[in-house]
């Protein structure tokens, strides 16, 4: 029988959810189980609501159920807020004190434990241990896990948390649970990582010498991960004073010759805006992250949504060239943010990726091998480039648009940029010559540019039906056309990673090879459809949208397809 | 040896006849000339504004880009490359007005650029309107009953963020301009040259002969510039007498200094390190 089981720890932020969700991961990674898990929480510190969702599995998953099978309760509002989840069959595990006589409630007194084992503050550990001695999950591997988690906190903090999971493991370890299953040790199916150090190593592989950015979640984490390892790597990450600094410092290291990010979510990216204009004008690379939550203004902070699809691709006054992306999952994630500082530098245009709160707070197993390349190529000419340095144009009119870049104070180049409309050597010029000149200059690079984009991945091609999109949302949808297929609607799926320039052609071929397309987003709109039609002149038959601020479930996606096809 | 005949940029210059910028874009080049910084060696950021246009007529490397940008971009570059020889011409609404905040910021940081704020003390490029240093009760086509809002001093607000070195000049003083302008680019850390300029156009009240009148050179008073309170009084004298030179000079690290990875070279100078990247990876 395969393996599919989703626990939630539900309670309030400070509670340690993160904790036992970490130990419940490690858990199965090291035993060679799949796993994806969501974090849900709120814009606040301390109480509230939270909760980690993992779903285990003996097949890759890369969305999360709708239903569970385990609910660890860590507060009596995670049980009235998640029991209607629950499966047939499946249990609460709770603070033996909350609990009421509803059947499916286990009460284990997790602070009483805690107390005798490794003190007040451990009872997450104890509700740990119970969770996993309930999924018949062997000590041993607990033992390892918690003893590598706390290695750094040394031996006394490791023997108390060690005693704490033994006390939850015993404590029910004699509770029969209709989904415990046979623990299999294999090998871990891959790394287990979340989408913001997807895209942090990502940059690292991309050259990225410098970061700046402001505060803003559910982009913060980019950053965090990058400046952890800002001390092993040619790599400054500075904390800026608002995002219009932090886009404008990163144009400032970029002219100066280090492939340069920013990373924020939509509000900090309207505040990017003019900068992405100077990028764009002065042509000088550059990478921003723009990981997405609910809007418009503030929003839902700590939410996710697909809602700026349209917004980055025509961000900034006036018209230019320019890269945008969604990756689909971590590894894509990787790819694709190293493939981004490539291309910025190559066609010398900013180029923007969209990732989301699902995509960057999610744990996913990597579906592939992350690989750096082994070097990087650069497109800077310096003096012995030049046949006459003295005469260099920064602005030099080419078939290609691309001119030439050399860095400032490199050489006896003089490196002359202008935010204003400007002349091949770079000084400001409002001839009526040089600014067509100048514009068709920046527009030619766009053909070039779609040689370099990649066809969306298509599942099941030859379906009567196709359901489309972009970016994190792949795991979901895949997963909902294997539902339907179960059901025998031949139904297939369009993933778009490359958004801009658009696969117009690609994504026609596609369109036109079924009957019926319909578009599965995050937004209220069908952001994806609309360009589809603008760019392909091909419309889609139905939506199923979601802007609630959560993540697609597999289930209601197929469920949404099917009222559809009524 | 380099002349100021060395940084003709050849483009012609769009600012209004007397204007004050002409004297600063001269006390550039002669600084610059007396330092030995030849045209290709220097980097000139500037924002949006008439003082902001400044380095298309100096022969140099330079980023015009938007309006009170001018130093976080500045400071991305310093970082980028710590070697290189950074000014900025900014001026009164773009770097005190705008860029307001860029600038409290540049100076906590202590970046090691070199900020010259044509200070003309009204918006010229927009024509005519008040600046944050406009005095209060100034009278504009905008502003008919006078400006309301109390005067910026970039002097003492520098000052009090923790500067190493903050000046004024005045555009009527070539030479002394050109001596504050070497100090500020030899000095390493955030360097602010406040400088006085008169705009024939649009400021009818503070004109050349206005200053003329008014400013001494605190240099020939013997005024030493390392008491911090003696500088904070200082930056608030105005009026009858108005004082000009280096009002206050702390030595300390810069921000470039304080970083670690910036110690054994450039960033650009780095190895991009694919090995490290594989085993960081590995680590997960």
């Amino acid at each position: 029988m395969s393996i599919d089981i989703s626990v939630k720890i539900g309670g309030g932020a400070g509670q340690g959810i993160q904790t036992v969700g970490d130990i419940l991961a490690r858990v199965c990674l090291k035993y060679g189980l799949y796993l994806m898990a969501i974090n849900d929480f709120e814009s606040r510190i301390r109480g509230g609501h939270s909760f980690f969702q993992i779903r285990i599995s003996d097949k890759p998953v890369n969305a999360p159920n709708h239903k569970i099978n385990l609910l660890l309760a860590l507060d009596k509002k995670s049980f009235d807020l998640h029991k209607k989840e629950l499966v047939k069959g499946g249990l609460c595990l709770m603070e033996q004190n909350d609990a009421s006589s509803d059947k499916n409630i286990i009460g284990i007194p997790f602070l009483e434990l805690a107390k005798e084992s490794g003190g007040k503050i451990t009872s997450n550990i104890v509700a740990a241990g119970a969770c996993l001695a309930l999924l018949g999950a062997p000590f041993e591997i607990i033992r390892t896990v918690i003893a590598e988690g706390f290695a750094s906190k040394g031996d006394d903090i490791i023997e108390k948390n060690l005693n704490a999971a033994k006390a939850g493991y015993y404590a029910a370890g004699k509770i029969p649970f209709k989904y415990a299953f046979r623990w299999k040790a294999s090998k871990p199916k891959g790394i287990l990582i979340d989408g913001s150090k997807a895209l942090s190593l990502g940059a690292l592989a991309g050259d990225c010498r410098f970061a700046a950015f402001y505060p803003m979640s559910p982009a913060t984490g980019i950053m965090a991960h990058l400046a952890a390892v800002s001390n092993d790597f040619p790599l400054v990450v500075e904390q800026a004073e608002d995002e219009i600094a932090a886009v404008n410092m990163v144009i400032g290291a970029s002219f100066a010759g280090a492939r340069a990010m920013t990373a924020t979510s939509g509000g900090g990216f309207c505040l990017m805006t003019e900068g992405l204009g100077l990028s764009a004008i002065t042509e000088t690379p550059i990478v921003i992250i723009n990981a997405q939550r609910p809007g418009p203004a503030t929003g839902m902070a700590t939410r996710t949504a697909q809602a700026d699809l349209l917004f980055v691709i025509n961000a900034s006054q006036d018209e230019f060239p320019r890269f945008v992306f969604a990756p689909g999952s971590p590894a894509e994630a990787f790819e694709t943010t190293a493939r981004a500082f490539h291309l910025s530098d190559k066609y010398q245009v900013p180029a923007i990726i969209l990732a989301d709160q699902y995509l960057n707070d999610s744990l996913f197993i990597a579906d592939k091998a992350l690989k750096a390349p082994g070097k990087i190529k650069k497109f800077i000419v310096g003096d012995k480039d030049l046949k006459n340095p003295a005469e260099y144009k920064r602005y030099l009119l080419t078939n290609s648009g691309v001119s030439p870049r050399a860095l400032p104070c490199s050489g006896k180049a003089l490196v002359m940029v202008s935010g204003n409309e400007h002349r091949e050597d770079g000084h400001s010029s409002e001839s009526i010559r040089t600014r067509i000149g100048m514009v068709d200059k920046r527009n030619a690079k766009a053909a070039k540019m779609l040689s370099e984009i990649n066809p969306p991945e298509i599942y099941f091609p030859r379906s009567k039906i196709l359901l489309a999109g972009w970016g994190s949302t792949k795991g979901a949808i895949r997963e909902a056309v294997d539902m339907l297929r179960k059901e025998k609607i031949s139904a297939g799926c369009v993933s778009f990673n490359d958004l801009w320039p658009f696969p117009a052609a690609a994504a026609k071929k596609a369109f036109l090879a079924c009957e019926k397309f319909y578009m599965v987003e995050q937004n209220s709109t069908a952001q994806l459809g609309r360009l589809i039609r603008e760019q392909t002149s091909l419309s889609y038959s139905g939506t199923v949208l979601k802007y609630d601020g959560r993540p697609f479930f597999p289930a209601e996606i197929a469920d949404g397809i099917k009222k559809n096809m009524r | 040896m380099l002349s100021v005949k060395d940084y003709d940029s050849g483009v012609e210059n769009s600012w209004c006849p007397g204007c004050g910028n002409f004297g600063i874009l001269a006390s550039m080049k002669d600084a610059l000339a007396s330092m030995g910084i030849p045209p290709e060696k220097v980097l000139i950021i500037s924002g949006i504004g008439q003082a902001a246009k400044t380095p298309h007529f100096i022969k140099s490397n330079f980023f015009h880009a938007l309006h009170g940008r001018a130093l976080p971009l500045a400071t991305g570059a310093k970082i980028a490359n710590h070697e290189l020889a950074v000014l900025v011409n900014s001026g009164d609404g773009d770097c005190y007005g705008e860029g307001g905040n860029h600038f409290m910021h540049a100076v906590r940081r202590n970046i090691d650029i070199t900020v010259l704020v044509h200070n003309n003390k009204v918006y010229g490029l927009t024509k005519g309107q008040p600046s944050p240093t406009s005095d209060e009760g100034m009278v504009t086509k905008i502003q008919s009953d006078g400006v309301i809002s109390e005067t910026f001093n970039p002097l003492s607000v520098a000052l009090a963020l923790g500067a190493g070195f903050v000046a004024r000049s005045f555009s009527g003083k070539p030479e002394h301009l050109s001596r504050i302008i070497q100090e500020g680019i030899k000095h390493k850390g955030f360097s602010l040259i406040d400088i006085l300029q008169p705009c024939v156009s649009f400021n009818h009240v503070n004109t050349f002969e206005w200053y003329k009148k008014r400013v001494y050179d605190l240099f020939e008073e013997g005024y030493l510039p390392d008491d911090f309170n003696r500088a904070m009084e200082l930056s608030r004298v105005w009026g009858d007498k108005i004082p000009i030179g280096i009002i206050y000079k702390k030595d300390k690290p810069s921000y470039t200094d304080k970083i670690k990875t910036l110690q054994n070279g450039t960033l650009l100078s780095g190895e991009y390190l694919s090995e490290k990247i594989r085993r960081a990876i590995e680590s997960l």
